[in-house]
This record gives structure tokens, C-alpha cells and sequence, in this order.
């Protein structure tokens, strides 16, 4: 079967601006029934449980999902399930396993506004963002499939007589995806997707905070006409993952999740378990401390609401988002001004509000780790925005913060706090600001504001993040167009969305022909 | 009478226009006498370097600092004209660096000069009663940075209250100039101000128009019951379609409190860009039918000065491109909506602001051919750019208001930028002109060919 499919675009996100689009959010809204019950779904097998429950993080005592939660067993026959598919889906044409993520992206696309809303409720994803995870999981499917297709071609290579060189990348087997709840559709969906196209069969374990939304990843595959035995759902917390870790015939993690876990996946990983026949190769995407560099000519006006929109948009918890500003010493003062006024007009609010700008971070414990690391910054440093701010009541809200003057060796200076918590820092120079960012173990996202090329040439020249952004926001890669990921401690440098991001899932394996027979080429 | 007879009207008009073009300076770009502006307009990469060096002359913190960017910008201009090779040079050496930067802000400067008609409204004052002599009115436009806080919203709106009491008491003194103080509906106020929403509010949001609506409504409240104390017109202008709701809900909203049955005499912006630009005026309509006011509401035409910004937003997005894309698709939604709008007084008043010969022309025979006087229609142009349009209109006997900048050379580039980009811009009426097309295809029908 052949495919003709048309070049790989984004799927348009609704265009807010208009109230037309704005109500067939509300619609989505509307038909949501909850709570989303999610079973531990191992090939057509279905356990429904109730160990596992996922709250509104706005209004923790509404249920979104009822999750049954993995037991260490279950991961085991999930493995074994993957692996007893993995012969047929990977003798499976490259045309037909990209034919059924072509109709999952269908599925959702037909679905955009019930997926969205279910991420407004389970991770507390203002509209626009919820509205674009989708899009971006949409987006994964279309560009790995296509992906998936061009690398069927194989990679060419010299060719002499008398032999016949071929290169062809082949599955690796199963692929453990274990996946966040900040994109509990795209994140998910792209590692899956990656895994799948290629010719794995997949284990998803998605976050314990987002069980619902990974069901529907799942749903969306099985509609899609992914076989029973190439995909799995494995709903459960953290042992769930690290028995998945441990199985011998996981042959590929995919995680993407906070440091010290990729770190424990990666240990993990490199020791060999008994009975394993494969080393296993771990695809992780940390964390960063993502630094903006806003340089003595930098245009204000554009750099403060990009600052905002990257610090404070989903409370901070993109692994994307910007945690430090470096500003020049004749800009700190005027910046710190504008960006506290600008942050005190953020709406904290509810995610299914329009007019939400900072929506509650996702559970008790964040909002505990944030309010720690902001009682630091305020004993440490200063605080330019009130933190007293009112915020409601029930949820898991914590005001928006912008700290400054703290001590160099501060923990809220080198820490992830994945939260809305800004720090800002006078800098001397560009030069001095590059040093800052190089002293840190982490490299994923970075900014830089400057209107003077020479500057941005050489702080593109120095920048060791896996994603630079000058003169605009942080936040948002695009699939196809950011291909994204970090470096350092920040992950294992791989690139989400990006055209070499799918050679992590195969192994390339090369046969070598005589071609020469009693001394003729045959 | 067919519609040729009515080309051949807006011909006529059209010539008598020209005419009084011909007899002033003649080429508008001629007129900005910086000889960059023509090279730029040439030349599109360097218009790009000379347009990011202007942009960024007021974050320069020294001469030195000021030849560092511009020679960075020259470097990625492919294929620089000597001169350009010359000043690429001296950026090597200090003594050549404060030269270059001298001469670079210098050069700014000066042609900040010929669009911000003052540092504040009483600095403006002399250039504003000068236009006033020669039968032009105004309408003042405050520059300065965005607003990003509350603080900076409150501080715009008390810049705008002021430059309020400046006119109104500025233009009390003036003599009478009989065309420019009534129409066929009644009296015009002499005092004019443009207001911009986005810097009445830093809230303004594309999915929450009325969060902006809400945070800006009581700061235009207030501005609105002071113009309606000193008889002065407030204008409030449109800006990306980002806001479009918010803007027209707010005003509209605002127009309907009982306070302001009685005035002050008020505007909104129609952006005949925007496909969807003939909804808009229905809506405007609609409401100025259900509502009850002395002075009707002055609708004033443009074509739209945020196309790229349009453009570039949507297909970043993959939507639909909310403008037109074909100027000829654009300056015939002009004419159409023009003739709407004429049809719709005395609901509404009718200001048209556009530097396009044929639209100009086409408002004044349409408005003839309507019954209408000369005198119901006001003809906008920008004050350093269309300046001789004005004074051709002006003895035309048409009645003309300028849009006036006023703030700080350096806090205005930003504004600068967007106009002159627009200007020079290979299809624009104003280059066109100016680099010498035939008068008989500028003034022919939207999409047509001139025989």
C-alpha cells in the first residue's frame, strides 16, 4: 500500500480571539462526563479499580478520573503482552502502522474541545493551552507518521562492485513510555507515537495526576487501529514505572518527567537485568533552570510580556518555562518595576476561565515545594511583588512571584521550583550573563533579548541550552518547527517533534551482499 | 446615469487633486528630504537594517553603542551601496564609531521631526494652530511605551486628560474657520484627541475581551465626561484584530451610558483590511440605530496599519488570514464600505483617512453623487506623510484633520517604524506615486487596468 500523503502543517489551534471559537470550548466543557473511569488496559484485557484518583487541582474534591493502579505483576504482563505483539506489528508495512496514527490523529481531531476540556479539568490547563496540547498530540502523530515513512527508505550507502551495502533501521522492541501530566495529551501521545510508527510496541504509563487524559491517548491509538497487542495502558504511580524500569525485555524507556527520576531511570536502566538480551536505552527529558538574558537594548515593551507569558503562563510547569532573568545593570531597575506591575495584574484563577492568566499548580505538594522555595526567596532576597495576594481559597493556587537580590549560592536560584516563582539578577554584561548560565548543570530552554546582531551571534555562539529563543518567549516549540529538548543534566539530547528524534526508537542494521559469483558479478 | 459616468466623476475629482499635488512640492517622498528613505525604499534588505537601527536608537545608551548596531545591521545587507561600505569602515575605529552614531541619531532625529509635531501637547501647540491657519484641523496622538502596568495605564490616561485641557483651552483661542466647525448634522468640536485602549489597560486579552473591557472602561469613563466638559471629540483608535472585540465592546458599551446621551462627540476606527470589516460596520450600525445620541458617532475609515502583523499572526497559527491580500481586494471593500457608510448618515459621521488618491477621490464623487455637501465628509491624513494631500484637499474646499504624533522623539520610534515600513512598501499608494506611475492608473477602479 502505498501513502500520498501532503507535506506535514501544525494543527491550527482555535482562534480565541473570536466568541464563535470561544463557545465551542464551552460546548466541550458541556459534554464532559466525569469521572473518566480507566482501567489497567493490557492488551483487550480490562481492570477497572479505584486506587488511583485524579482531582481538579482548582477544586480537589471533584473527581476527574477513577484510575485502577498498576500492580509490580501487572507492568510484568504488560511487558510480556508488548512483547508477544511486537513479531506481527513490526511485520506490520510502515504504511499501515502510519495509516492508523493518521486515524487517531483523526479521532482526536474530531474530539478537540472534550479532549481539551478534560485537561482544563484534570491538569488544570488554562483553555488556549489545553486547546494547543491537543494540537501538538496531533501534531506528533501526523509528523511521526510521516517520519516513520521516510525512514523506511533506509540511509544510503557506498556501493561497490561486487557487493550490495544496505542500511535499514529496524524496531528495538518494546519501549516503556512513561509519561508527565503538564502535557497529558501531546507529551504522551509524542512518545508513543515515535515508539509505534517505528515499529515498537509501547507500555504507556502515563502520570498518576492525569490517568484520564491517558486514556484517551490510548482510545485514540485503538480507534485508530493500533492492534491490541502493540499498545498498553499501565495507569499507576511511581512502582509502576520502576518495575517497567527493571522488566528485562523493556528494550526503550521514553520518560519525560523531573530530574531525579530520569537520573533513577538511567541507573536503572544501565544495570543489566538478569535474562535481558538487550541493553536498554533510555530517551529522557529533564528538567532545566531556564534562563532569559534581556541585554541593555533590549525592547522592553515586547521582553516584559514574554517574560510574563514564560514565566507565569500554566503556573510555571513547563519544563520550558523561564525561571531566572538576567538583566543588564542599566535595565534591572526599570525592569524589575514594569515586570512586578505587569505580574500584579495577573488573574490567579480557575483554568476553565478565559480570563485566567496563572491557574493552580497541580496538587498540594507543588503548591507546598512553591510556597517553601518562596518563604526562601523572601527571607534570602526580596520579594517586588506582594506574595500576599488573594488567590481563592480552595485549590491549589499560589500567587505569582518575582524575587530579586538573592545570594548566588541560593537554592531558588539553582533549583527547579516548577512553579510560578521569577527570579531576577543584575548582570554587568551579556558576557557575564552567558557565565551564569553556563555555571548551571542543566541546558534546556534559554532567551535572550537584544536588538543588536553582533550580541546575539555571540551569545548563540555560547548558549549550551537545546533551545534558544531571541526576542520572544520561551515557551510554546512548535512540532516541526522547535524540535525540542535539552542538553546536560536537561536530558539525553534528544529532539521531540524534530526529523532525528525517531532514530532513538530503531537500530540501524546494515547487510553486506556478495554479489560475486565463480568470478562474475551476478 | 451609468457607473461610468461615475468613473469618470471620480477621474475628475481625482485630477483637481492631483493638480493641487502638483502644485506643492509634487512627490511626497521627495518631501522627506533624508536620501536614505529613498534608497530604502529600494532596496528591502536595507530597509530592514535602517528600520531595526531606528527602532533601537532609543535603548542606545551611548554614540559608540549607537554605530555598534548599525553596523551590525549593515552586515546583513548583501550588497551595500558605497556609502554603506564607507560607514561599515568606521565602525572599526572609536573616533569613527562616534562619527557614524552621531550622524545615525542625528539622522533619526530628523526625521522623528517630520511626524511628531511636539515633545507634549503644548510643545505642539504652534504646529497645531500653524494647520489650524491653513485650514486644517487635528487629531493629537499621544506616543509612548506600551503600558504593561496599571501605573503606566493610570499615567496615559492622565497624559491624555491633559493634552484635553491643553487643546480644548488652545483651540478656544483660535479664530473661526467656518469649514472645519460644522457639518450638515451640526456643530464639530475644534479640540480633537485619538486614544488607544491598549494603553488605557494592560489587560487586554485575545480570549478574554472583557477583562480589558472591565480594567479600562472607568480611565475611559473619565475621558470621556472630560471631553464632554470642554466640547472636545475623543477618538478611539483600532489596533490589531487581537483586541477588536474588546475595543469596539468597550466603546460601544461606554457610548450607551445615559451620562453620555447628551456627548461628548466620539469616534471608532473601521479597518477596511479585515475581510470581515462589512460585519463590523453592521454591528456599528445596529447600535447606532438602537441608541439615542445628540452627536453621532464619527466612524473613521482607514485602510488598516497592522497588515503584516495580521498576516504574520495567522499563518503562525495556520488560521485563516483575517485580511485581504490583494490591495485591490482591499481598496474596493474601501469604496464599498465608503458608500455604506454615506448611506448611513445621518447615523453616523463619515471620516475618511486613507493617502489613496482614488479613494479620496471616490469618497468625494460618491458623496456628490449621494446629495451630500463637501463639506459632511472629513478627509484624514498623517501629519509628515500626507501633508500634501492635505493641502491639496484643503484647496479643493474639503474639509481635512490631521493625525498628529506628539511625545518623546525617542519614545515615538516604534510608531515611526510601522508608518514608514508601511509607506515605503512597494505597494503602497505613496511609493507608487511617488516613483512616477501613471496618474490615470492610480486613480483607476479597485482591480481594473487604466486604458
Amino acid at each position: 500500500m502505498s501513502l500520498a500523503l501532503a507535506p506535514f502543517a501544525n494543527e491550527p489551534v482555535l482562534e480565541l480571539r473570536r466568541a464563535t471559537e470561544r463557545a465551542k470550548l464551552a460546548v466541550g466543557l458541556g459534554e464532559l462526563v466525569l469521572p473518566v473511569r480507566v482501567p489497567v488496559w493490557i492488551g483487550s484485557d480490562r481492570r477497572s479499580g479505584d486506587e488511583l484518583v485524579s482531582t481538579d487541582p482548582g477544586r480537589p474534591e471533584r473527581v476527574v478520573a477513577l484510575a485502577a493502579s498498576a500492580t509490580p505483576e501487572e507492568a510484568g504482563a504488560a511487558v510480556t503482552a508488548a512483547r508477544a505483539g511486537f513479531p506481527s506489528w513490526d511485520a506490520t508495512p510502515v504504511e499501515d502502522r502510519a495509516a492508523a496514527l493518521l486515524r487517531a490523529a483523526a479521532w482526536m481531531r474530531e474530539r478537540r474541545a472534550s479532549l481539551a476540556a478534560l485537561a482544563v479539568r484534570e491538569c488544570a490547563k488554562p483553555w488556549a493551552e489545553a486547546d494547543a496540547d491537543v494540537c501538538e498530540a496531533i501534531d506528533f502523530l501526523e509528523f511521526y507518521a510521516r517520519g516513520a515513512l521516510e525512514l523506511a527508505a533506509g540511509a544510503p550507502l557506498l556501493q561497490v562492485a561486487g557487493e550490495r551495502n544496505e542500511l535499514h533501521y529496524a524496531p528495538r522492541g518494546v519501549c516503556a513510555v512513561i509519561a508527565p501530566w503538564n502535557f497529558p495529551f501531546a507529551i504522551p501521545t509524542g512518545m508513543t507515537a515515535a515508539a509505534l510508527a517505528t515499529g515498537n510496541t509501547v507500555v504507556l504509563k502515563p502520570a498518576e495526576q492525569a490517568p484520564g487524559c491517558g486514556l484517551r491517548v490510548v482510545e485514540a491509538l485503538r480507534a485508530g487501529g493500533v492492534p491490541a497487542g502493540a499498545i498498553s495502558l499501565l495507569p499507576g504511580e511511581g512502582d509502576a514505572g520502576v518495575a517497567l524500569a527493571r522488566h528485562p525485555d523493556v528494550a526503550t524507556i521514553a520518560f519525560t518527567g523531573s530530574g531525579p527520576v530520569g537520573l533513577e531511570l538511567l541507573r536503572t536502566a544501565a544495570d543489566v537485568a538478569p535474562g535481558a538480551r538487550q541493553l536498554t536505552r533510555v530517551i529522557a527529558e529533564m528538567g532545566g533552570k531556564n534562563c532569559i538574558i534581556v541585554d541593555s537594548d533590549a525592547d522592553l515593551d515586547e521582553a516584559i510580556p514574554a517574560i510574563v507569558e514564560s514565566a507565569f503562563g500554566y503556573a510555571g510547569q513547563k519544563c520550558s518555562a523561564a525561571a531566572r532573568v538576567l538583566v543588564h545593570e542599566a535595565l534591572h531597575d526599570t525592569l524589575v518595576q514594569r515586570l512586578a506591575g505587569a505580574v500584579e495584574g495577573l488573574q490567579v484563577g480557575p483554568a476553565d476561565a478565559f480570563a485566567t492568566d496563572v491557574p493552580p499548580v497541580i496538587e498540594q505538594a507543588a503548591q507546598q515545594r512553591v510556597q517553601r522555595y518562596a518563604a526562601m526567596a523572601a527571607e534570602w532576597g526580596q520579594l517586588a511583588v506582594d506574595a500576599a495576594q488573594d488567590v481563592p481559597a480552595e485549590g491549589w493556587y499560589v500567587a505569582p512571584i518575582v524575587a530579586t537580590h538573592l545570594p548566588a549560592d541560593s537554592p531558588v536560584l539553582r533549583d527547579e521550583i516548577f512553579g510560578p516563582l521569577l527570579t531576577v539578577e543584575a548582570v554587568r554584561d551579556v558576557d557575564e550573563a552567558c557565565e551564569r548560565v553556563d555555571e548551571l548543570p542543566v541546558a534546556l530552554t534559554g532567551g535572550l533579548f537584544s536588538r543588536n546582531p553582533r550580541t546575539v551571534r555571540r551569545v548563540i555562539a555560547r548558549s549550551p541550552v537545546g533551545n534558544l529563543y531571541v526576542n520572544r518567549s520561551t515557551t510554546g516549540a512548535m512540532v516541526g518547527r522547535q524540535p525540542f529538548g535539552g542538553n546536560r543534566l536537561s536530558g539525553t539530547g534528544t529532539k521531540a517533534g524534530g526529523h532525528d528524534y525517531l532514530l532513538h526508537f530503531v537500530e540501524p542494521r546494515v547487510v553486506t551482499e556478495n554479489t560475486v559469483r565463480h568470478g562474475l558479478v551476478v | 446615469m451609468g457607473a461610468t459616468d461615475f468613473e469618470l466623476e471620480i477621474q475628475r475629482v481625482g485630477q483637481a487633486l492631483a493638480d493641487g499635488l502638483a502644485s506643492k512640492r509634487g512627490n511626497p517622498l521627495k518631501a522627506i528630504d533624508d536620501r536614505a528613505m529613498e534608497l530604502a525604499a529600494q532596496d528591502a534588505e536595507l530597509r530592514a537594517a535602517l528600520f531595526r537601527f531606528v527602532d533601537v536608537v532609543p535603548a542606545c545608551r551611548s554614540v559608540d553603542d549607537l554605530a555598534a548596531h548599525l553596523a551590525g545591521f549593515l552586515e546583513h545587507v548583501h550588497t551595500p551601496a558605497p556609502p554603506l561600505r564607507a560607514a561599515m569602515r568606521m565602525s572599526d575605529t572609536k573616533a569613527g564609531r562616534v562619527a557614524l552614531g552621531t550622524a545615525g541619531a542625528a539622522g533619526v532625529r530628523h526625521m522623528a521631526h517630520r511626524f511628531i509635531v511636539g515633545e507634549d501637547p503644548a510643545a505642539a501647540l504652534p504646529v497645531l494652530k500653524r494647520l489650524w491657519r491653513q485650514g486644517i484641523a487635528a487629531s493629537v496622538d499621544l506616543l509612548g511605551e506600551a503600558t504593561v502596568t496599571a501605573a503606566e495605564a493610570d499615567r496615559y490616561a492622565a497624559r491624555c486628560a491633559g493634552a484635553l485641557d491643553t487643546l480644548a483651552a488652545a483651540y478656544d483661542e483660535m479664530r473661526e474657520q467656518p469649514l472645519l466647525e460644522a457639518d450638515a448634522i451640526g456643530p464639530l468640536p475644534r479640540a480633537n484627541l485619538s486614544v488607544k485602549v491598549s494603553a488605557l489597560t494592560p489587560l487586554l486579552r485575545p480570549e478574554a475581551p472583557a477583562r480589558g473591557q472591565r480594567d479600562a472602561a472607568p480611565r475611559l469613563r473619565e475621558l470621556l465626561r472630560q471631553a464632554a466638559r470642554l466640547g472636545a471629540h475623543l477618538h478611539i483608535d483600532m489596533e490589531s484584530l487581537d483586541s477588536r472585540e474588546a475595543v469596539l465592546e468597550l466603546v460601544l458599551d461606554l457610548l450607551s451610558e445615559p451620562e453620555f446621551v447628551t456627548g461628548p462627540s466620539a469616534g471608532i476606527v473601521l479597518q477596511a483590511y479585515l475581510r470581515d470589516s462589512p460585519q463590523t460596520l453592521d454591528t456599528i450600525l445596529d447600535w447606532a440605530r438602537s441608541i439615542e445620541r445628540r452627536q453621532p458617532l464619527v466612524v473613521r475609515l482607514v485602510k488598516g496599519a497592522y497588515w503584516d502583523h495580521e498576516v504574520v499572526e495567522a499563518r503562525q497559527h495556520g488560521w485563516n488570514v483575517p485580511v485581504f491580500e490583494r490591495k485591490a481586494d482591499c481598496d474596493a471593500n474601501f469604496e464599498e464600505l465608503t458608500t455604506r457608510l454615506l448611506e448611513a448618515r445621518p447615523l453616523v459621521r463619515v471620516a475618511i483617512a486613507s493617502h489613496n488618491l482614488r479613494s479620496v477621490a471616490h469618497a468625494v464623487a460618491r458623496n456628490r453623487r449621494l446629495g451630500g455637501q463637501d463639506n459632511d465628509i472629513e478627509y484624514q491624513i498623517l501629519r509628515g506623510l500626507g501633508d500634501d494631500l492635505g493641502h491639496a484637499l484643503v484647496a479643493n474646499g474639503l474639509r481635512v484633520r490631521a493625525y498628529c504624533p506628539v511625545g518623546d522623539l525617542v519614545a515615538g520610534m516604534a510608531y515611526l517604524v510601522r508608518r514608514l515600513l508601511e509607506n515605503t512598501a512597494n505597494e503602497s499608494f505613496l511609493h507608487e506615486q511617488a516613483t512616477g506611475v501613471p496618474l490615470a492608473q492610480l486613480l483607476a477602479a479597485p482591480g481594473t487596468e487604466a486604458s
